[in-house]
Formats: C-alpha cells, structure tokens, sequence
C-alpha cells in the first residue's frame, strides 16, 4: 500500500489527474454512518409451503441447467419431489410476489420438471455415519415416509411398518393415477429405501403387531392418516351399491374390478370427491356430483374441480341427500332435498338449510359417498391422549408418551399431501432432539421458515442456512426496475375428450425450454441469486466476489456507507444497519 | 486504391483504417452518414469496433472517454448542437488527456434553424483544450483522420477534425484509400501510459486542490505548445510513405504579395482559383491556407506573412461583439511584432451562403484599395 504522495513540482506530476499510486490508504470505510449487509430473508413461496421447500434457491439452480443439484436442494426438505410436483395444491404460487406483477411462477410445474430430470438413486449410496438408535414409523404415507426419509438421513435405522401390501399410503390408495402415475411413487419410494429405510407391508399395528412389539425402538412415529369414511346416517347406506370414495379409489389403485354401473351419484365437494367422480367417468360411468353448497365453498382443490368441469363432470350445487332407496337390496334411486345458505358455521362457511318440501329423486346405479375421512384410533393404548377425534400432540410432535410422536392426517386438521410432508419432517427433528437430548422448543424458532410454522430442515442441519432473516419479502420491498414482463409457462395437458378413456396422466411436464424460461421469471424475493448489481453498481469498489460459496462480501474498510447496493438489489438480499459509533 | 466517396465516407474509411475500437456516436445532420457508414462497418464485420449507441452526444463523450481511458482507440462524429451538447464531455476529454479523434461537420447553429456549413459551433470550443485541424477536401479528410490519431497519441490530447457540411460532407470527389498494412505501419497500436487496469488500481480524474491544479494546465498548454511540432513530423513522416502532405498552413504564390487573403476550409479552393486569375492579371496576392487552429500555428504564420504589408482573412465563422475569429488570431499573432501586416476581418457564408469567386474578389479589391479597414468586421455580401 502506497502512502500518500507529496508532489514538489509539475516534472514530478503525471501528465494527467491519475493517482500515482493505489489510494488503500485512504480508508473511505470511516465515512460511513450506515453499514449495509449480505442478508438473505424469507421468500414468500418459502414460508408458505407447508414442507419448507427453498423454492427460489431450487428454481435458480433450474435456470443455471443444474438440475441435479435442484433436485438435492427440494430433497433436503421432502424426499417427494414428482409426487408434490404433480399433486401438490402449491400454496407458494398463491404467496408469489409475481402475482402481484404479471403472473406467479408455475413453481409446481417446475419441481415436477426437476423430479422428471433426476437421476436413479443406487441403493446404499447415501454415506451418512450410521447410528445406534433405532425409530419406529406406523404408516407408510407422505407423513410417515417423510418422516422416516429424514431421520435415515441423519443417520437413524428407520423399520416402517405398513398394514396394506404396498407402501404409499394415501398417494397409493386414494389418488388416481391420471394425477400421479404409480412409477413416479414407486421411484420415489425406492429413493427414500436407498437411504437405509427399512419398510414392512403388511404389518398392521392393532393386528398381527401390537404396540407392545413397538417398545424395542428408541422412538415411534405415528402417522396412520385419515381413512375411515365418514358417514351420512340416512336411510338405505346400507344398501348394495352404495360405497365410500376412499374405498372405490384403493379398489381401483389395488387394481381390482369394480362394478359401478352407469348412473353415479357422487356426494361430497372435497378433492376425494372430485377424484372418485373422474375415476367413474374413466371407468365409463356417469358422475353425477352432488354439493350441498355452492362452488365457493367446495374444498377441493380448484384445478381438480375446473378439471372435472372440462372432462364434463355434472356438478349439482345446493343439493343434499335424504335417503337411498332400494330395489331389491340394491340402490335404484337417491332421494335429495335443496339446499340454500344459511349463516356461517364454526369453518367460516355458510352453513346449508334444507328447503322444506324440495325433496326429488334421481334414477341411481350406485351411490359414492365423500364426505370426509375420520382418523382410525381403535389400536392406540389408553394413555395416548385423543382430542377432537384426533391423537393429541404438543409443539414438538410428541403425544402424551415422551417416545412417540403422531403426525398427518390423523394429528392434524390440514390434509393435504405438503402439510403431511412437513409434519413427518417436524416429528423427525422432534425425536433427534429427544435422543440427542436437546429442548426442541428451543430449537424450533430458530429453524421456522417465516411464521407460519414451515420449518426448514436445513435451517436445523446448518448454522449457514440460519442466517437466513426469517422476514417474509413483500411485493413492495422489491426492486422492479429490473425485471420485465414475461408470460407464465404453463404445463401442456391433454385435451379433456382424450384424456377421459383412461387413467394416463392428464398434465405433460414442461418441456426445457419452457422450464428454464419460467425459472428465469423467478424474483428470487430475499434470496441472492449472484445478479451482480451490487458488485456493478458499487461505486467504492468494495462489493467483492470471489467465487465462494458465500456470492458477496462488503469490503468495509472502504465502503462509505452509499447505500446504493441496497437500492439496486432487484430482491432484497442487503440490509442496513446504523453504523456502531 | 481511389474510390469516388463523400467527405463523410472519406472520414469513415480514415476511422476504419485506424482501426478504432470504440465508437459512440449520436446522429445529426449533416454528419449522420458518418455514422451510418461506420455502424454498417460494425455491424457486417468490416471493422473490428463495438460501436456504442447512445441518448446524446454528451453520452457518445463519455462513453468513448470511458472507453479511451482503457486504451481502446476511440472515435465520435458530430455536429453543429451536438458539438455544444457535448461542450462538458469536451473539457473533460481534454483534461484527462485522452487521444479522442472526434469528426465535427460545421454547421451553423440556431435559431434559426440551419443545417449548413459555419465555423462557429467548432469555433465556440476553442478553449476546451483540444486540437482543431480544418480540412479542404476529402483526400485531406482521411489522411487528417489518420494523422490525428498519431498526433493524438503522442501528445495525449484529443483532436477535431474538422470538415464543411455539405461542400465536403455530401460531395463526392477522388479519394486515394491507402492499404490497410500501410496505414498499421504509419499508426501502431495505441499503449496508454496509465491505462484503467483492475490489476494495477489508480484514482482517476479525482478532486485536484489548488496546489496542483495550475501543473495540471500548465502540462496542457505545454503539450500544445509541442503539439506543432508534432503535428509537422507526422506530416512528413505521412508525406514519406504515402506520398501526400497537408502541413499546418499552406501558402499559395504569397512571394512579392502587396496582400495575402487567410482562408480555411473549402474557401480556400475558391479562393486559390480566384487568386491564380488576379495572378494572371497582373496583381499581387496571395493565399495562406491555416489547417491548424489549435494550437495556433504563431510561427508558421510568422513565417509566410512577415513583410506582408496587408493581410485579409475570410471568417466563415463570427464571435459576437468581436469580429471573425481567424481574424483575431491573425491580429494576437503580430501584435508584439515591431513590423506587422494591417489586418483585414472579412466575415462571409454564415450559415450555408456560397462563398463565391466575386465575393472572394470583392474581399481582395477591399484589401488592396484601402490602407486601412474601414471597420473592425468586414461583412461581405451582406443584404442590407
């Protein structure tokens, strides 16, 4: 570092005003009042699924064409990329900054297309030191394999104990595959085996296992779902021909025939609805959708019922059933009331009222019934605690026994495949704290992913990915100056009138070029993406990149404080504190 | 090889045999064609540039000063409004002493609005610190643009190179275009000698105090007091390899003259006409062509019109309040001379308005039949 130089005369001077040396010595750093900073924060995609997926750093790898990589960076927080990627109902879209612009980025069509690049995972390949304690997961669904998935990762021996003779739980028996194909669970499955995972068919727990068999293990999650279907408690359920959707979808996903004849009346609004109702049109029946309130309070998913409506589905709205009346044992007529909305009930929806004296009758081969699935509870001991028809749980999972957790469909009000996702991952951190004897409550808040409960695992694994400020980016916090309009990129599917035949996938992946297109529309909202405007606009010089993991690093010793890092950034990745005097 | 080409086309070819790396330019007419011919040379590959468009003249300065602190060989054309637009980046170019060729077509300036050729815009940068060379025709055109760069580059300061509208810019004459292995032996590659390196950081053009600020002007005017001589060695060193020579001034059958008439620009073909005429006739004048303006070429000058006893200057070009411009400099010239020429200030064409061989004879005769101006500013076919 040169001092600074004094000049006797014009013969000593350069020609023009050029310093004759570097001017480090003069530590412009000093100046500043304000100090700005690399500071990642929550994007809103981020903080809005419900299995923390780090949306923006996957959809960044996606436009650098480093598919692999994305693929490891969803799985570090759900080993299901193609099933979430096709049956997901992405609540990060409806939380994109985009939205707010043009159009939120097709996040799920993306994952699905990095699910659709990865490599075939060998068994055993994962190099995780092993450990000693062994762990118990009943159920073999999202929830439980998710579970099971992270705690091998971290080095658990994982036993999953099924009662059916297939793994999958719910993805396998009650979603059609023209929504997720059975090789795409299949692969996924055997990705999560690769890992070490251990899992039993046909080991029912109230059966052949009992909770007692359980208690060799160092910690048992309970993940059993929701599949008793509720009932209607009218008249002639009874009857033959008269079944539950669950059941019609395991029959038809287990591959056995199913005689439903050709007038269906399906009863319910939820997605198991919808999906039984699409599954008896591809069987060659016709659906006829039965709601007791109107679209706007349908709880299926909105792209099942516009799927539905495209594929010609009939959907009754305001319409309940009364009773189902027999010929012979057998259903022959559905007998319905009218309905019309009355005040809100305790779910925020307007409750139905029956209209008196509009009862009708419809001409019926069978009768489905969805209206809802209730958590089967029958083999837990006494002292698990039950509340609201549910197993009981605290913040960290664990029921009213210190080594078992419960987790999904059958602890939980939300569920949805994502939401069960992120509670197998949240009952994994809550038994690793438990045998490495640490407080999870203490651990939770620093590994949230915003403040909605998503909780991100590599936020546990790294005190790196802690770094991460848990503030949620808004539209506004952005720097729109450096984007420009594009169009979203939507996955093609086939027409309605091909797709009815049978149960083929109704949705294509996105092709590349659409793929890398779409990643590119990604803000990347709080997440630093290495755009350079920083490092471009720095008028001291003293944003410096050097190739790190860590893109940037501030150079204080001359940065004066300008700020214009900060103003430039497109996505809110810098912060400003005032300087420490 | 000769082509027939305009004085526009004339520069373009100059800027592409001097292999130019950066051009930035905006248009205005009448140097557009310029520009469109070198972004056709850019664009089809037949140069080696990255032309830069630009919002402004005073951007097209700062891009190629920007450029030109790098080392890359960097070139601008305007005109007229765009020269003054540029007048900030002007001072700038100069004083960070970067070796910038930039190509003004005179054109007069507004209101009114007038597109043809007058000396004032280039003229009003006289101060800027920057080179001024006035061409008489297109041959000269590119042999000057070649030669700027040299000159630029020796003594670190930019040149003007300055050309009529319309009587060169859009007329088309022969032009001898040199071979492209002649002229990169006549112009080496240009090495900066404090080129902007990340590897080796300097400030550049930072505050300077007072205690420097004085050294810093002082180099200039020392450079342009080289400036020259410079200037001469390069055009002999042109003359020896390419068989042409343009000089700083030129004069035309000035020996035994009662007066010598000064033009600049393309006047001085008419005027050369004219004056060949009177010859003939029997009378004594003659003609002192100035190419340089910047620096003043003093002793050259000294040199022609020592013992003339009358001097007319034809000023295509007027400084309000004062006269023609050319005028002044010629009178500043011998005004410490113990024997000096009575000096005639003759301003004519302002704005396009054809500098005629009458209006050119009428000057003379004014010269020639009064022992002294009648008025500091001769105006000549004025309509009054």
């Amino acid at each position: 570092m040169a001092g600074k130089i004094i000049y006797r005369g014009e013969s000593e001077m350069p020609f023009s005003p050029v310093s004759s040396g570097d001017m480090t010595w003069n530590r412009t750093g000093t100046w500043r009042y304000i100090r700005p900073k690399y500071e990642d924060k929550t994007p809103p995609c981020n903080a809005a699924c419900p299995a923390g997926l780090d949306i923006p750093m996957f959809i960044g790898l996606v436009d650098e064409g480093r598919y692999a990589k994305a693929w490891n960076v969803i799985r570090e927080e759900n080993p299901f990329p193609g099933v979430c990627g096709r049956v997901c109902f992405h609540p990060c879209e409806s939380h994109c900054n985009r939205a707010e612009y043009d159009e939120a980025i097709a996040i799920n069509a993306l994952e699905r297309f990095v699910a659709d690049q990865a490599p075939p995972l060998e068994p055993g390949s994962p190099t995780q030191e092993r450990r000693e304690e062994r762990i118990a997961v009943v159920g073999s669904g999202p929830s439980g394999l998710s579970c099971a998935y992270h705690l091998a990762r971290m080095g658990y021996g994982v036993t999953v104990f099924e009662a059916l003779p297939r793994p999958g739980g719910i993805l396998r028996m009650g979603i059609p595959s023209y929504r997720l194909p059975k090789d795409v669970l299949d692969k996924e499955i055997a990705d999560i085996q690769a890992y070490g995972v251990e899992i039993k068919t046909n080991a029912r727990l109230g059966g052949d296992l009992s909770f007692k068999d359980m208690e060799e293990y160092d910690a048992i999650f309970l993940a059993t779902g929701a599949h008793v279907s509720r009932k209607l408690n009218m008249p002639g359920e009874d009857l033959e021909g008269v079944g539950s959707g669950l059941d019609l979808l395991r029959d038809i996903n287990l591959g056995k025939a199913v005689r439903i004849g050709k007038r269906v009346a399906v009863i319910g609004g939820g997605n198991t609805a919808m999906d039984a109702a699409r599954a008896v049109l591809r069987l060659g029946g016709t659906p006829l959708v039965l709601y007791r309130r109107s679209r706007d309070e349908m709880p299926a998913f909105d792209e099942e019922v516009s799927e539905a409506l495209e594929e010609g589905i009939e959907i009754r709205y305001l319409v309940g059933p009364t009773k189902v009346i027999g010929n012979n044992g057998r259903v022959a007529q559905l007998e319905c009331i009218e309905m019309e909305l009355g005040a809100e009930d305790e779910t925020g929806r307007r409750r139905p009222v029956p209209i008196p004296h509009s009862n009708f009758s419809i001409e019926v081969d069978s009768v489905v019934v969805a209206v809802g699935e209730e958590p089967d509870l029958t083999f837990l001991p006494e002292d698990i605690r039950i509340q609201a028809g549910m197993v009981s749980t605290d913040k960290g999972a664990r029921t009213s026994r210190k080594d078992v957790f419960a987790g999904g469909d059958m602890a939980h009000v939300d569920r949805t495949v994502a939401h069960a996702i992120g509670f197998g991952k949240h009952a994994a951190i809550s038994i690793d704290c438990l045998i490495q004897g640490r407080n999870v409550k203490g651990v939770l808040p620093g590994i949230q992913v915003g403040e909605g409960g998503t909780l991100s695992m590599a936020k546990y694994l790294s005190e790196v990915a802690r770094r991460r400020s848990q503030h949620v980016v808004t539209f506004d916090e952005l720097n729109l100056d450096y984007f420009g309009h594009a169009e979203r990129n939507e996955r093609p599917k086939s027409p309605a009138p091909e797709r009815v035949g049978d149960f083929r996938e109704v949705s294509a992946g996105l092709p590349e070029q659409d793929a890398s297109r779409e990643a590119a529309r990604c803000f990347s909202c709080g997440v630093c993406n290495g755009c350079e405007n920083c490092y471009v606009f720095c008028p001291d010089l003293s944003v410096i990149t050097d190739g790190g993991m860590v893109k940037y690093r501030i150079n204080y010793d001359y940065c004066k404080g300008c700020g214009i890092c900060i103003a430039e950034c497109p996505r809110n990745a810098l912060s400003v504190e005032k300087e420490a005097k | 090889m000769k082509k027939v080409v305009s004085g526009n086309k004339a520069v373009a070819y100059g800027v592409m045999l001097s292999r130019v790396e950066v051009i930035s330019a905006y248009p205005i007419t009448p140097q557009t064609t310029i520009v469109e011919e070198l972004s056709r040379f850019c664009a089809e590959g037949e140069m080696e540039a990255k032309f830069i468009k630009v919002e402004s003249e005073h951007s097209a300065m700062a891009s190629i000063i920007a450029s030109s602190v790098t080392g890359s060989r960097s070139f601008t054309a305007t005109s007229s409004h765009g020269l003054a637009l540029m007048h900030e980046m002007l001072h700038w170019a100069a004083g960070a002493r970067l070796p910038i060729v930039l190509v003004n077509v005179n054109r007069a300036l507004g209101p009114g609005w007038n597109i043809w050729t007058d000396q004032t815009d280039s003229l009003s940068q006289r101060d800027t610190g920057w080179i001024q060379l006035y061409c008489e025709d297109n041959q000269e055109v590119l042999d000057t643009i070649i030669q700027a760069f040299r000159i630029a580059e020796t003594v670190n300061l930019p040149v003007m190179v300055v050309l009529d509208a319309f009587f060169l810019s859009h007329t088309s004459e022969v032009v001898e275009i040199p071979d492209q292995e002649e002229v990169d032996r006549f112009l080496p590659r240009f090495e900066p000698q404090y080129p902007l390196n990340p590897e080796e950081p300097r400030a550049y053009y930072g505050m300077v105090p007072p205690d420097y600020y004085m050294e810093f002007r002082y180099k200039m005017q020392k450079a342009m007091e080289e400036t020259a001589g410079v200037a001469r060695r390069v055009d002999e060193e042109f003359s020896g390899q390419f068989g042409r020579t343009h000089g700083l001034v030129e004069p035309y059958r000035c020996e035994d003259a009662d007066a010598v008439m000064v033009t600049s620009g393309t006047v001085t073909s008419t005027s050369r006409v004219v004056i060949e005429r009177l010859r003939e006739d029997g009378i004594n004048v003659g003609l002192l062509k100035v190419k340089m303006f910047r620096p003043f070429p003093m002793k050259e000058i000294k040199g022609v019109l020592k013992g003339i006893e009358k001097v007319g200057v034809i000023d295509r070009n007027i400084s309000f309040g004062h006269g023609g411009i050319f005028a002044q400099e010629i009178r500043s010239t011998f005004c410490n001379e113990d024997e000096r020429p009575t000096v005639f200030g003759f301003v004519m064409g302002l704005g396009g308005r054809d500098v005629t061989p009458e209006a050119i004879e009428e000057a003379i005769s004014y010269t020639l039949e009064n022992p002294r101006p009648k008025e500091e500013v001769i105006w000549i076919g004025l309509k009054r």
